[in-house]
């Protein structure tokens, strides 16, 4: 009975995130087209009926299968067929440790809805988020062109780079709500502040909030910080990369847009808490879930804002803001943060 | 010695000079339709007239002869207001039917026009049908009489020159037009040349009926190789627009006025003698036979056969054995180094370009010459006939038959003409190597056991002499046609296969090898030769 | 190049963020609110969602545009034209290929026996109507797509030119 509720969180949460990231591909196109006064992808039909495009993620994706699969010549085939499997492995497995709902009493049983009830769930997350280095360092090498190799060389630099600042400035978020449990981390924001504000992080940590929200997108290695890709012009890891195993690349990208929409939810906007709004029954939990979901999915909306409205960072700026501006603003908050619980208790 | 001011300028004429020639001495060009330099005078069209000074009319320039002290305005503002009202009266039964007209771009009814018309018509009421529409009036010349302007120069030309009188005007007033006489056609042998004075559409030509319109011609100058007069032509091609008239690229002649020689006239047999340029029996690449039949090959595969059965025979045979036909078509230039490889460095006997023909050509006190060659003189002063001792080209044939000449070398002659098929099969059969080096297969080529193609006359650079010794130049027009060269480049790449090394880049350096070399050439160059030619020293 | 030097408030960057934000998020509810108008049929406005659907909604066509060329008819069916190579001569892009043969009426004399048009080669500037003296080629059948999978099918013989039809007119003088 246990294992048989572990697998359907399992599933849920897989076909949850695996849908997403999917109908990402055709919000990104989608979006970007309402937000520059164009329709955007529309033709793909099935028996004549187009749905607005929604058919395109499904063309994609048997336009990617039947591609051929290519793997250069001098290429290390093992490493490079292992690379975008453990890009998106990892960026998976990440999800483990994300409450998507409060514990739920069904017929006296709890129910936590969290894959795993990790109580160092956020290092674990970081651990997994780290781990994508390794497929994009991979890529890079194992494609035998010096191109590919700059370009993973690129990407592990910065997300190394950024990696630092997402650590430190939750720091502050570990320290307000005194736990490394996401799942208690979301319930200590179900409280309120001076009896009226709900405890979100937010509203406790701001700057960690914009710090650690800017780290993520450039985790996520998506515009303005899209240097090792540069689909358009920069020659990235993935140049060699043809078929279903670009389109594990692909999917990675829009995978940990979902992570990141998720971690931004459970760390600063309250996770599943709706305010106000407390209780184990059936019918609350299931709003519970279903807000987490909303606002998951305006998080992804919200990085699809930014994605189509700025332009890309110069590798200098990068690094600078990274390291110059980022770390010691995070350092600073974390010192900031202390003082303030130092005082208040 | 009247002298005369014309617009301001000062010239002195012999008596007699009309004021339209004292004009053009300074320059100055008259409009004229009726008025022709080699015609008699009509003064019917009115579009000479200029005004003279103390004369109460304006007078017209083709008929009034200069006089001292007259002061001619060809320019003032009433001679423009008469020529324009010339212009309009001349075009009120005028169909204007120029899309469909062949003399459009060409047409003296638009040139004046545009330079002295430019008014609104304002003729409302139906033209004049007259009977002649796109008519043909004999085997070159089609007639429209709505077009014509009843200036007369045909009817002059038919009368005056070739006096045959087809050609007349009847009717009165706005019905008069041009005409043929009942029963008669336009078919003497000058014919076409009332389509070169037509100043309008009226008489045009059949063959160049809708083949190309005249703004995408091309012209060079050149000499008409139809017979030993060497009338002065000009060939008019069309390269850039390759689909017009089935991608023939001349598509006709037209004389070039030269006074030694043919004045502004040439006969219709030359002007309609072109068409062996583009036509299909052109030989486009060297070919070889093997076994029975001829097989397309390279310039190198039937230069080195040439070169080394021409070796193999002279050393086994000796020199008496080859026979060399040039030919009176080919240029002073490529007889000249026919002459050097055959005759000097070869030290062949038997070199001959007299090829008898089976009934003398037609010939007039005009132009036509019955020689049909336009270099016989040059071959002659080149030293290419039959000498004493050696055989002329019936001995050769049969030598050849006798077996004891082993090889031929024909320049472009049909010998089946005059000596039939079954001898020149045989004669073939008989040799070693039979060459044919000609622009268009004929039954020899067809025996022949190597077969080289060489340019045409438009396709290439050169001279002739015509009959009374009077160097002329070509010039080349088009390309040669497919892998073909002209004669000369092609002794000059046989030479080099045969152990001779010819330095000549182009056929001005063979003339000038030739000027020193041969005396009756001294003194000659391309620059004296320009384009009206000069003759021989011995002529 | 001198470089512009930035405010503080410029330098710190977020405030700039957020008004480029407030732009592309602007236009995305306002076209957003335009595309949910035209889906449940309501009027919408000229400012949103100006895109239009190409193969099955058309633009207007101007009454001056010059589209595929046709070639006009006399009452028996057969070409205006009389081959008088205007058209062709002032080609700058020397796409027209016509080849002149006799009519059979004196009157009109010539006819094309060949009127071929490359449009692989033509650049539509439309001075071959201009140069007709017959009023024989006219660009006025509205039709612009006339793509091809061979060169050969861009050339447009004189039959492929004489079956095209010109384009109606509606009241308001647009081309349909």
């Amino acid at each position: 009975m246990d294992l048989a509720i572990e697998v359907i969180k399992v599933v849920v949460v897989l076909f949850g995130v695996l849908n997403l990231a999917g109908l990402l591909t055709w919000v990104e196109r989608k979006q970007s087209a309402v937000m520059q006064d164009r329709i955007g992808a529309n033709r793909a039909s099935i028996l004549g009926i187009r749905a607005f495009g929604l058919f395109h993620p499904l063309a994609d994706a048997a336009k990617l299968i039947l591609k051929e699969d290519f793997i250069p010549e001098g290429g290390n085939k093992v490493l490079h067929t292992l690379a975008p499997f453990a890009s998106l492995f990892f960026a998976l497995l990440a999800f483990a440790a994300i409450p998507f709902g409060n514990i739920l009493i069904l017929d006296g049983k709890e129910i936590n809805l969290q894959i795993a009830n990790l109580n160092v769930g956020i290092l674990y997350i970081f651990a997994m988020m780290s781990m994508g280095v390794y497929g994009v360092v991979l890529a890079g090498w194992s494609s035998n062109n010096k191109y590919s190799l700059l370009g993973g060389l690129r990407a592990s630099s910065q997300m190394i780079s950024y990696e630092i600042t997402m650590g430190v400035s939750i720091m502050g978020i570990i320290m307000v709500y005194n736990s490394l449990d996401l799942q208690e981390i979301v319930r200590r924001q179900g409280e309120l502040l001076w009896g009226f504000i709900p405890k979100w992080g937010v509203i406790t940590q701001p700057l960690a909030c914009l710090l650690f929200m800017t780290a993520i997108i450039a985790e996520t290695k998506r515009i303005p910080f899209d240097l090792p890709e540069g689909e358009s012009e920069i020659i990235g890891y993935f140049t060699e990369y043809s078929g279903m195993k670009f389109g594990m690349f692909f999917m990675t990208d829009f995978v940990e847009t979902v992570l990141a929409a998720a971690l931004m939810t459970t760390l600063f906007f309250g996770g599943w808490q709706i305010p106000y709004v407390h209780g184990n029954s059936l019918t609350i939990v299931i709003l519970q879930v279903l807000a987490f979901t909303l606002k998951v999915i305006f998080f992804c909306w919200f990085f699809m804002l930014i994605r189509w409205t700025l332009p890309r960072f110069r590798y200098d700026q990068l690094m600078r803001l990274g390291w110059k501006m980022m770390l010691p603003l995070s350092l600073a908050n974390i010192f900031v943060t202390g003082l303030v619980i130092l005082l208040w208790n | 010695m009247p002298t005369l001011t014309i617009d301001g300028k000062e010239i002195t004429v012999e008596k007699g000079t009309t004021i339209i020639q004292a004009a053009e001495k300074l320059g100055i060009e008259i409009p004229r339709y009726c008025y022709h330099p080699g015609l008699s005078i009509a003064g019917n069209c009115r579009m000479c007239l200029v005004e003279i000074e103390k004369s109460p009319k304006l007078q017209i320039s083709c008929y009034t002869q200069a006089a001292d002290g007259m002061v001619v305005h060809t320019t003032s503002e009433k001679v423009k207001a008469v020529r324009r009202a010339i212009l309009e009266f001349l075009l009120i039964n005028h169909p204007v039917d120029c899309p469909v007209c062949d003399q459009a771009g060409e047409c003296w009814l638009q040139i004046y026009y545009m330079e002295h018309g430019l008014y609104n018509s304002r003729f409302m009421e139906n033209k004049v049908r007259k009977h002649f529409k796109a008519t043909p009036i004999g085997p070159w010349v089609n007639l429209d009489s709505e077009r014509c302007i009843l200036c007369s120069r045909c009817v002059r030309f038919t009368s005056e020159i070739t006096k045959t009188y087809e050609l007349a005007l009847v009717n009165r007033g706005d019905h008069s037009e041009i005409t043929i006489f009942p029963g008669k056609e336009l078919n003497n042998k000058y014919s076409g040349n009332v389509v070169d004075i037509c100043p309008v559409g009226a008489l045009t030509d059949r063959d160049f009926r809708f083949q190309c319109r005249v703004w995408y011609l091309d012209k060079q100058e050149s000499i008409c190789p139809g017979c030993s007069r060497g009338c002065n032509i000009e060939i008019h091609y069309n390269v850039q627009r390759a689909h017009h008239a089935g991608g023939r690229r001349v598509l006709r002649l037209k004389p070039r006025f030269n006074p030694e020689v043919n004045k502004w006239w040439i006969c219709d047999e030359g002007r309609y003698g072109y068409k062996f340029i583009d036509d299909k029996s052109r030989i486009q690449m060297p070919y070889l036979q093997e076994g029975e039949v001829l097989v397309e090959t390279d310039w190198k595969v039937v230069l080195d056969k040439v070169a080394s059965t021409l070796r193999s025979i002279l050393t086994t045979y000796g020199t008496e054995s080859i026979g060399v036909i040039a030919s009176p078509q080919l240029t002073n230039e490529d007889l000249y180094l026919i002459r050097k490889l055959f005759v000097e460095d070869l030290r062949l006997p038997h070199v001959d370009f007299k090829v008898p023909v089976k009934e003398k050509g037609y010939e007039d006190d005009f132009l036509i010459k019955a020689d049909k060659n336009p270099n016989t003189r040059g071959a002659e002063e080149l030293g290419l006939g039959a000498k004493e001792g050696s055989l002329n080209v019936e001995n050769m044939l049969e030598a050849a038959i006798a077996g004891r000449l082993k090889a031929l070398y024909v320049f472009g002659h049909d010998l089946t003409n005059f000596f039939g098929e079954e001898k020149i099969k045989d004669i073939a059969s008989r040799l070693e190597l039979l060459v044919f080096q000609g622009s268009n297969l004929n039954p020899t080529g067809q025996y022949a056991h190597v077969i080289l193609p060489s340019a045409t006359y438009a396709e290439k650079d050169g001279t002739f002499t015509n009959f009374e010794g009077r160097v002329q130049r070509i010039y080349k027009a088009v390309e040669p046609l497919g892998e073909s060269l002209p004669d000369w480049e092609i002794i000059v790449k046989l030479a080099r296969f045969m152990g001779f090394s010819y330095p000549y880049q182009s056929a001005r350096e063979i003339f000038k090898e030739i000027a020193t070399v041969i005396p009756a050439f001294n003194g000659l160059s391309y620059k004296v030769i320009g384009n009206q030619g000069a003759k021989l020293a011995t002529a | 190049m001198r470089k512009e030097e930035l405010t503080f408030w410029e330098q710190i960057y977020i405030p700039q963020i957020y008004e480029g934000l407030k732009v592309t998020a602007r236009h995305f509810f306002k076209n957003m609110k335009g595309h949910i108008a035209r889906l449940l049929g309501k009027p919408v406005k000229d400012d949103e969602t100006v895109t239009i659907q190409y193969p099955e909604e058309r633009r207007p066509l101007s009454p001056r545009l010059r589209s595929l060329h046709r070639l006009v008819k006399r009452a028996d069916g057969t070409p205006r034209c009389v081959a008088c190579m205007m058209c062709e001569t002032i080609c700058p892009a020397r796409c027209i290929y016509i080849v002149a043969a006799e009519h059979p009426n004196p009157d009109i004399e010539k006819r094309p026996a060949r009127f071929d048009i490359d449009l692989g080669k033509c650049v539509f500037c439309g001075y071959c109507v201009e140069a007709c003296p017959e009023d024989a080629i006219r660009m006025d059948t509205g039709i612009l797509e006339f793509a091809a999978y061979t060169r050969q099918d861009m050339i447009y013989t004189m039959e492929r030119l004489l079956a095209n039809e010109p384009m109606k007119i509606t009241s308001q003088g647009q081309r349909l």
